[in-house]
């Protein structure tokens, strides 16, 4: 006799027929897509709040039939219109205020402008928003108790295992912002810092700056680490670091510099402006490129840096730097030599580099205005300090044709002052046929 | 016939035997050159007096089997010599501070110390020391805590009095021991003028235990001597530890009393920098005696030297101490870039602050030095 099989029919049967039975399941299943797996939770404990869950997932993909089609952000309190489309009610009733009585997608006139409330969908989103938020709340809980065991584990450990937990916490601040904060909140900063003393390795030293250049540093922490003793340290690692060590303490220095420039003169050691100048030349690494020129600026705003810049020999480095770069760069770039340019070293120095009247005439209305005044001032400077020499020079190289050009077009007014300046500077020791001869002009600029 | 035959043979076989040997020999010159290739010279350089020695005593008891009880006895001799040296020194200078000083008085010797002094002073100049008994222990000892000689040491700089004096009066009665050995501490604090070369062949050992780079480490002399003519030798050294003692800002040099340590150390690294044979070399600045610099530098001003003559001291203690450090250091670091040509600019410089007595500090330090080593062979070898 055939027994009744009690069904076991699993809930994937029951989804081949398209019933969704309970909404915790729909959801759990991923029916919706999106769905991360099972995560025991228990709904009615905690009183979740929608608005809430939904500004704090702000960048989770949200299922398309979750979103309001007029405000593009996912509905809070859904109704249906007698189309059949759904709304966020607020929306839908400011569009409605308008004037217009038509369904926004469809573009149909609505022959019943009431708005039914779509529970079900209300209960979906909420279901889903629970879901991913119970689910991101443990996963940063996860992360807080990764970090807070990586760091007592520092506080023990030497040596290789000294290198691989800071290797970890450095993955794991990359990776999850909440793991800034429980770093900072646990004394992280501190400890981290700590580690940073006149034996420390290479390995671990690059490591800690590894970690701190992701972190938001507080003032008394940032002049602990302004010591000299620790500032040579980085020096060190950044002149001896592989390309993303470099790129970390650069930035770091930068950030230990916001707000206390007065610290530039002992900072910028000669070291560190030899670092910060190779860093800059590796045209293979543009953010590296970008990364070193910015901290120069930074730290030549102090006088007594810029003479030790000169003296390292950066004027003929910046100079054969130049082609090539993208605007950002030339800026900075053309920014240090026009400082540079007003000291005597610095004058001297651009002067005896041949390539740079060519490399900075080229400059002229090439890339921004910015970098056109930067470079009409530094070829002013040089040509009013050795006007025999350089004034041929920059004739060769094209200048009065640029000058013209300049004083022609539609820059600021200034620009055109300095060029008319700068061309009247050129010409005072030539006469008038041999200038204009000396300037390759052609006939209709003639 | 059977006799031509014969010989044919063995002249047959000695060449054979020649072919073996000399194929033999250019097999083992090959061995061992590639052998040398792998192994990382390090020179040691600097002025007299400036811890080269030290170093390289240290290393030696670090990363080598230490100094076995033939080799420390073999101290026991310029032990006794230093002493006898030392508080030669002193008593003659004391004599000559008391003739010509202002406050002679100070330098005045008691009667009966007079006379152990005068007995001392006979001593210390003979070629042959005598072994340092109980009885001598005793009069060298009652010697140095005469007033007049404690006055004396004080001004030790001008008498070119070694630094290890203290610590060796300090011990008289364990040095003057029938039965003594030197400790390794003394050992390190013994002074010996280094003639030649010494050499010594090591492999700084791993946390893991697992030997890392074999290191050949060489140490000259120090005083001037015909230094352009040996220097070239050591083309290709993989670095050179410049040890500069930086105490020695007030002190002249021994074999020149007119001229200030510090600038003749400052004259040689110009001169080691701008070596041809160093265009690749890795240099490693050790600014030693740390320890002696920091009692000294809050009491006698760094612009004294002449080097140091824009100094500014900006506060007091710890921090001034630090301060001053880091000016020497940077300093050192501006002669470096300006003795550097641009070509040069990417060999490795790094200042290291050492206290060569100091064994923690040596292992530690040696252990940057290392690490800083085997990277930049990675970087050469394009494996970093």
């Amino acid at each position: 006799m055939p027994m009744y099989q009690p069904s076991t029919r699993r809930e994937a049967d029951m989804k081949l027929d398209s019933q969704v039975l309970d909404l915790e399941t729909a959801v759990k299943d991923g029916i919706l897509g999106g769905g991360c797996g099972v995560i025991p939770t228990d709904f009615s404990s905690e009183k979740l709040d929608l608005k809430l869950m939904i500004e704090e997932l702000e960048f989770v993909d949200v299922p398309t039939v979750f979103i309001c089609p007029i405000s593009l952000e996912p509905m809070q309190d859904p109704v249906t219109l007698c189309t059949g489309q759904t709304y966020e009610r607020s929306n839908i009733l400011k569009w409605f205020s308008l004037g217009r009585y038509t369904c926004p997608t469809t573009m149909q006139e609505l022959w019943d402008d009431s708005v039914t409330p779509n529970k079900t969908l209300q209960q979906l989103i909420f279901s889903w928003f629970s879901q991913k938020y119970l689910a991101m709340k443990k996963r940063s809980e996860d992360v807080q108790g990764r970090v807070k065991e990586i760091l007592e584990n520092l506080k023990k450990v030497k040596g290789q295992a000294r290198v691989q937990a800071l290797k970890e916490l450095r993955q794991v601040v990359q990776a999850h912002g909440i793991a800034k904060k429980t770093v900072v909140e646990n004394g992280g900063v501190g400890l981290i810092s700590s580690l940073l003393g006149p034996y420390t390795t290479h390995a671990v030293g690059s490591e800690v700056i590894g970690v701190l250049v992701n972190l938001n540093l507080i003032s008394n922490i940032k002049s602990d680490l302004l010591q000299p003793a620790k500032m040579s340290l980085m020096v060190d690692i950044l002149n001896e670091g592989s390309f993303e060590t470099k790129l970390n303490c650069t930035r770091l220095i930068t950030m230990l510099m916001e707000g206390n420039d007065f610290v530039s003169e002992n900072v910028a050691s000669l070291s560190l402006l030899v670092g910060l100048l190779r860093l800059a030349k590796d045209k293979k690494h543009q953010n590296g490129v970008l990364a070193g020129l910015s901290l120069l600026k930074v730290l030549c705003s102090h006088e007594q840096v810029r003479n030790s810049f000169v003296n390292v020999g950066a004027v003929p480095q910046l100079v054969e730097l130049m082609p090539g770069l993208n605007n950002e760069c030339l800026e900075l770039v053309l920014y240090l030599l026009e400082l540079l340019s007003n000291i005597p070293e610095g004058r001297l120095a651009l002067k005896d580099c041949p390539l740079t009247i060519p490399n900075v005439v080229k400059l002229l209305m090439k890339a921004s205005e910015n970098c056109t005044q930067l470079a009409l001032s530094i070829l002013y400077v040089i040509c009013k300090f050795a006007p025999e020499e350089c004034a041929s020079l920059a004739l060769d190289a094209g200048l009065a044709a640029k000058l013209l050009l300049v004083i022609q077009s539609g820059c600021n007014p200034v620009l055109k002052q300095r060029s008319a300046e700068l061309l009247k500077l050129c010409s005072l020791n030539y006469t008038t046929t041999i200038f204009i001869s000396k300037c390759n002009l052609t006939r209709t600029i003639q | 016939m059977g006799l031509l035959c014969s010989k044919n043979r063995h002249y047959a076989e000695a060449d054979i035997e020649e072919n073996a040997q000399a194929a033999e020999i250019e097999r083992r010159i090959e061995q061992e050159t590639k052998a040398e290739k792998h192994i990382q010279k390090l020179l040691l350089l600097g002025a007299g007096e400036s811890g080269k020695s030290t170093i390289f005593k240290q290393i030696k008891l670090l990363f080598q089997t230490g100094f076995d009880e033939a080799e420390l006895k073999s101290y026991v001799s310029v032990i006794d010599a230093n002493i006898y040296q030392t508080i030669k020194i002193l008593y003659d200078g004391s004599k000559e501070f008391a003739h010509n000083d202002v406050n002679s008085s100070k330098y005045v010797l008691s009667s009966e110390n007079k006379v152990i002094g005068e007995k001392l002073s006979e001593i210390g100049s003979r070629l042959d020391y005598p072994r340092l008994n109980r009885e001598l222990a005793e009069e060298i000892g009652e010697l140095w805590k005469d007033s007049a000689i404690q006055e004396t040491y004080a001004r030790g700089i001008e008498l070119q009095v070694p630094d290890c004096t203290h610590y060796f009066m300090e011990n008289l009665q364990r040095l003057s021991d029938a039965n003594y050995v030197p400790t390794k501490e003394d050992v390190l604090y013994a002074r010996v003028r280094t003639t030649g070369v010494v050499e010594i062949q090591f492999s700084p050992v791993g946390e893991n235990k697992k030997s890392g780079e074999v290191y050949r480490l060489f140490d000259v002399g120090g005083q001037r001597n015909e230094r352009r003519k040996w220097i070239h030798l050591f083309e290709g050294v993989t670095a050179v530890i410049f040890c500069a003692a930086i105490n020695e800002y007030d002190q002249t040099l021994f074999e020149d009393e007119q001229k200030n340590r510090m600038m003749e150390t400052k004259e040689l690294f110009d001169w080691v920098l701008k070596q041809p044979c160093f265009e690749k070399t890795s240099f490693m600045l050790f600014l030693n005696k740390f320890d002696i610099f920091e009692k000294k530098v809050l009491k006698v001003p760094l612009n004294v030297c002449e080097w140091f003559k824009d100094y500014q001291p900006v506060s007091a203690g710890k921090q001034e101490i630090e301060h001053a450090f880091e000016f020497i250091k940077k300093k050192f670091e501006e002669l470096y870039f300006q003795s550097t040509a641009p070509d040069r600019v990417d060999r490795v410089f790094k200042v290291y602050r050492t206290t060569a007595l100091d064994q923690k500090v040596v292992k530690k330090t040696f252990k940057l030095v290392d690490e800083t080593l085997r990277r930049r062979n990675l970087l050469e070898a394009g494996l970093l």
